[in-house]
């Protein structure tokens, strides 16, 4: 009661005061839509670096990846991913799945493995970028696989979240759900405002290395 | 007895629940036929590595149509946990799909208050070891006693450690049906438990904003204080809104807590909701269900919680702060009394002048550190004693506000006192070095108000330390406080620069009146508060007391000889009143403070439990302490309620409260029987003998009055007791 009282003559002082002592801590620089993307460079599953800037000019996807994980075994098993992946393909838009898990951890792939896999599932992204010390995934900040982003031809970040609005693990539920992703790609592909721009992803937690 | 023959399930989970409802349809469908469902509390259970899960039921038989509990109960292997509502970072809470009767129905799952889960630089929210999440269902009005209710649902959960698994089934539970629902002492404890670690609604008013990335929740009211909530985090109800790993800085002050938050990337949505996790000094950790409005960022609570500073930047905010004390309003009176005494120094001897505001910095320092001092004492028998606590009582505002009053009319002339360095009165107006030393201490004592938001990092930090440097720390305060007459000591040459005495001095002095006669109104504002109307009453009759004594001073001191004694008399004699006054201010305080089931309240003792169920009376016991927050929101949701207060009377309950605010070793030892290391701790004894039921340490009012319902049928045919 007493500091109520006080509080309000000493108001302005006390803030200066006790905040003073506990500066803010700069906060951690995530992605961003509307920002640049952070860049990456990284080696696809035959060993060639790939640069996010290598791509200016075109649409980009990231597709962060862990193939074990029942979450993205939906989208793959039930065939809604490599349709995804063709739409974009045949857009031009150019589609990178990142494995971001440490050696050891579940999800965690060679570039022989990542080849074996991208053909036994069908699949058609442009590269299956491998990320084991878990880099990329800390510059933009994944939590889940799958976890999707879109890339502006001019490296802006258009969107970022789930591949789909809901989150199970249930194939049957791919119809029913508003595919996020796809229609962010649509979207940018025909220059129209993406919205929504950030959704909320669902999946397995992202395998990350310790911080070196 | 349906679900075996499954252990490969994790294969193919989808595919394994699938074949497994086709399975137990027909085999349900078969039972149906032979013999009619088996009844049981708990379904068969499902089982893998990661977990053992079942559906429970409260209810040993339903009643048509009425409402009864059912629960998902998840066993958790060790490093496995499942989720949340909100499961934070990644994840999924478990989902329960229910297929009723048209005419039954089902509520939403409850979840319990999470834990917070580390991965990587990721956090999630939700469950380890075991969880019940409670469900309501209502079973059709027409069925008819006789008859069974047979509930089926494909419940859905996720499991994680490093890996995620989702986990399938369907439950099946039938449960007879009679005139009158019955619950099971089986699974009552289980619903009990279940029941307590559900979020309560918070009783605190909360607010919260966001600028750029930075935000705060602010919670406010009774109850909250550094001793009650030692550790606090907030979990938010949706994604996006907060970093789920961004550490939440806590800072408490008495009555207001405050948590720093990192804003996500998602949308914000027109109000924060969530639930906050609270532990307090005990160990005793209990959750609140909140909403705040997102307005602009409100201001952090004024002390700090769990960041300590170091020593010497705790040493060096403190006489930073003391420094700035000289500006804030609450010294300002006494500010005034020193400029007076400063003005007449002007003239005088270098020595003089040195030794007068040593004398003032000595006061300032040696009441900081007296105050510090019986501070620690009290903090050390375990009193809940914060920093400003003489505030707290309501006589020493009524006689700091006669106090400012007296200072005034001396200042106004009314009545002269002491020496020729005259400027206060009383202690503080004693002529020479005294005076000043007891104008430093006065000042000290009307600035603590001041400093304790002021001063929150540096005073917070100072009593999480070790007392050797908590007193350095005060000293420090005192110090920066008395810096600007130190100067005066080292240059007693800038006493020159005043200019002489004259009239202007004794115009300045009757001005400076004013500022004591608004703090005297300030402090009786204060009283309002604290004691209400009548306190106001009374400090008012003693301040008009104070200005009659203050004028038959003036009077007698202004008569020769003669008139002296009757005059003196006078002006003692209203003293003498109004200090008699004071007593009845603290009967005035009373009732604004909300006790302890208060109608039927008894201190506690072994003996009395005893006696009271010798006499045929059930007895509860409600071990507590002024710090532990869990306790105070028990009693304000669970126990001081009508319904309780009510019920305990109907059975002839007798309450008794065990305060453990300054610990009491019957009481450790009671605690320790139970297991306990320390409040809250609560025993429903039925009469006569027998051992008494251990009730959770979170309570709400509908297991209060569930735990009541056996032990009121002990109760003896006493008449409910009538004692005031």
């Amino acid at each position: 009661m007493i500091h109520s009282i006080t509080r309000r003559a000493t108001l302005l002082a006390a803030v200066a005061i006790t905040t003073l002592p506990l500066l803010p801590r700069m906060a951690m620089a995530g992605p961003t839509v509307g920002e640049p993307a952070p860049d990456f460079l990284l080696p696809d599953q035959d060993g060639a670096m790939h640069r996010l800037q290598d791509y200016r000019g075109k649409l980009v996807v990231l597709e962060w990846t862990n193939h074990e994980c029942p979450y993205v075994r939906k989208h793959y098993g039930s065939g809604n991913m490599q349709s995804l992946q063709a739409l974009a393909a045949d857009k031009g838009v150019v589609w990178l799945s990142v494995a971001s898990s440490p050696e050891g951890e579940q999800g965690h792939v060679t570039g022989p493995e990542a080849k074996e896999l991208t053909e036994a599932r069908g699949a058609r992204p442009e590269a299956v970028l491998l990320d084991p010390l878990s880099q990329a995934a800390r510059a933009y900040q994944a939590t889940t696989t799958p976890e999707m982003f879109v890339i502006g031809r001019d490296g802006t970040l258009l969107y970022m979240g789930g591949i789909d609005s809901i989150r199970s693990t249930r194939p049957a539920d791919i119809e029913r759900a508003l595919p996020y992703l796809r229609n962010a790609l649509l979207a940018a592909v025909e220059g129209r405002p993406v919205e929504p721009s950030v959704t909320r992803p669902y999946g397995c937690a992202v395998k990350y290395a310790p911080a070196a | 007895m349906l679900m075996k023959g499954h252990d490969h399930w994790h294969e193919h989970p989808r595919m394994i629940g699938k074949r497994f409802r086709g399975g137990a349809g027909s085999a349900l469908g078969l039972a149906l036929l032979v013999a009619g469902p088996a009844h049981a509390l708990e379904s068969a259970p499902f089982t893998s590595p990661q977990t053992s899960v079942t559906l429970v039921s409260e209810a040993a038989a339903v009643a048509p149509g009425e409402p009864f509990r059912l629960g998902l109960r998840q066993k958790i292997s060790p490093g496995w946990h499942t989720y949340w509502s909100n499961p934070g970072d990644a994840g999924e809470p478990p989902a329960l799909t229910f297929d009723l009767p048209a005419d039954a129905s089902a509520g939403e799952l409850q979840f319990p208050a999470p834990e917070r889960i580390e991965y990587g630089p990721l956090v999630n929210f939700g469950y380890e070891n075991e969880v019940v999440f409670p469900v309501t269902v209502t079973p059709p009005a027409d069925l008819r006693p006789g008859q069974s209710f047979t509930v089926r649902t494909d419940a859905f959960w996720l499991v994680c450690k490093d890996i995620c698994i989702p986990e399938e089934t369907s439950f099946t539970l039938a449960l007879p049906v009679e005139p009158t629902g019955r619950s099971d002492a089986a699974t009552a404890p289980l619903f009990a438990a279940a029941e307590a670690s559900l979020p309560r609604p918070s009783v605190w008013l909360a607010e919260a904003g966001f600028e750029g990335d930075r935000g705060v929740l602010r919670l406010s009211g009774e109850l909250l204080s550094p001793d009650a909530v030692t550790k606090a985090f907030f979990f938010p109800a949706e994604w996006g809104v907060i970093e789920n790993a961004a550490p939440q800085e806590l800072r408490v002050g008495q009555g207001e807590l405050s948590l720093d938050l990192v804003r996500a990337k998602g949308e914000l949505p027109e109000r924060l909701s969530g639930v906050i996790a609270v532990t307090d000094a005990a160990g005793s950790r209990s959750a609140y269900a909140l909403e705040a409005p997102l307005g602009p960022v409100p201001p952090a609570a004024s002390s700090i919680g769990s960041t300590g500073l170091p020593l010497w930047q705790a040493v060096l905010f403190a006489a930073l702060g003391g420094l700035l004390l000289n500006l804030m309003p609450c010294v300002f009176p006494i500010l005034a009394m020193k400029a007076v005494g400063i003005v007449a120094l002007a003239g005088r001897a270098d020595r003089t002048i040195r030794l007068h505001a040593l004398s003032y910095v000595a006061g300032v320092v040696l009441s900081f550190l007296a105050l510090a001092g019986v501070l620690l004492l009290l903090k050390g028998a375990g009193m809940a004693a914060g920093w400003g606590f003489q505030f707290t009582s309501p006589l020493f505002v009524a006689a700091m506000a006669w106090l400012m009053l007296a200072v005034g009319l001396n200042l106004s002339g009314v009545y002269a006192l002491g020496g020729p360095v005259s400027a206060g009165s009383g202690l503080a107006a004693k002529g020479g070095h005294a005076g000043s030393f007891f104008t430093g201490a006065l000042a000290v004592l009307v600035a603590t108000p001041c400093t304790a938001p002021f001063m929150a990092a540096a005073t917070g930090a100072a009593f999480a330390m070790p007392p050797a440097a908590t007193l350095a720390v005060f000293a420090a305060l005192g110090l920066g406080m008395g810096a600007p007459y130190a100067l005066l000591a080292f240059l007693p040459r800038l006493a020159r620069l005043l200019p002489r005495p004259g009239l202007w001095m004794e115009r300045l002095k009757q001005a400076l009146a004013f500022p004591m006669y608004g703090a005297a109104g300030w402090l009786a504002w204060v009283l309002t508060v604290q004691a209400g109307a009548d306190g106001l009453l009374l400090a008012l009759a003693g301040a008009l007391l104070v200005a009659f004594a203050a004028w038959a001073l003036g009077i007698a001191q202004a008569a020769g000889r003669r008139g002296a004694w009757a005059g003196r008399g006078a002006a003692a004699l209203a003293m003498l009143v109004a200090l008699a006054l004071l007593p009845q201010l603290r009967a005035a305080e009373a009732p604004r403070t909300v006790t302890v089931a208060a109608a039927a309240a008894e201190p506690w003792s072994e003996a009395r439990v005893t006696e009271l169920r010798r006499q045929g009376r059930p007895v509860f016991v409600n071990l507590t302490a002024a710090w532990c927050i869990t306790c105070k929101v028990n009693e304000r949701v669970a126990l001081d309620t009508a319904a309780t207060q009510e019920a305990f009377a109907a059975a002839g309950v007798a309450t008794l409260v065990g305060d453990w605010t300054n610990g009491d070793p019957a009481i450790g030892a009671l605690l320790q029987r139970h297991g306990r290391e320390g409040v809250p701790l609560y025993l429903l004894y039925p009469a006569g003998s027998g051992e008494p039921v251990v009730l959770p340490q979170i309570l709400t009012q509908s297991i209060v009055l569930q735990a009541l319902e056996p032990v009121a049928r002990t109760a003896a045919q006493v008449p409910a007791p009538s004692k005031g």
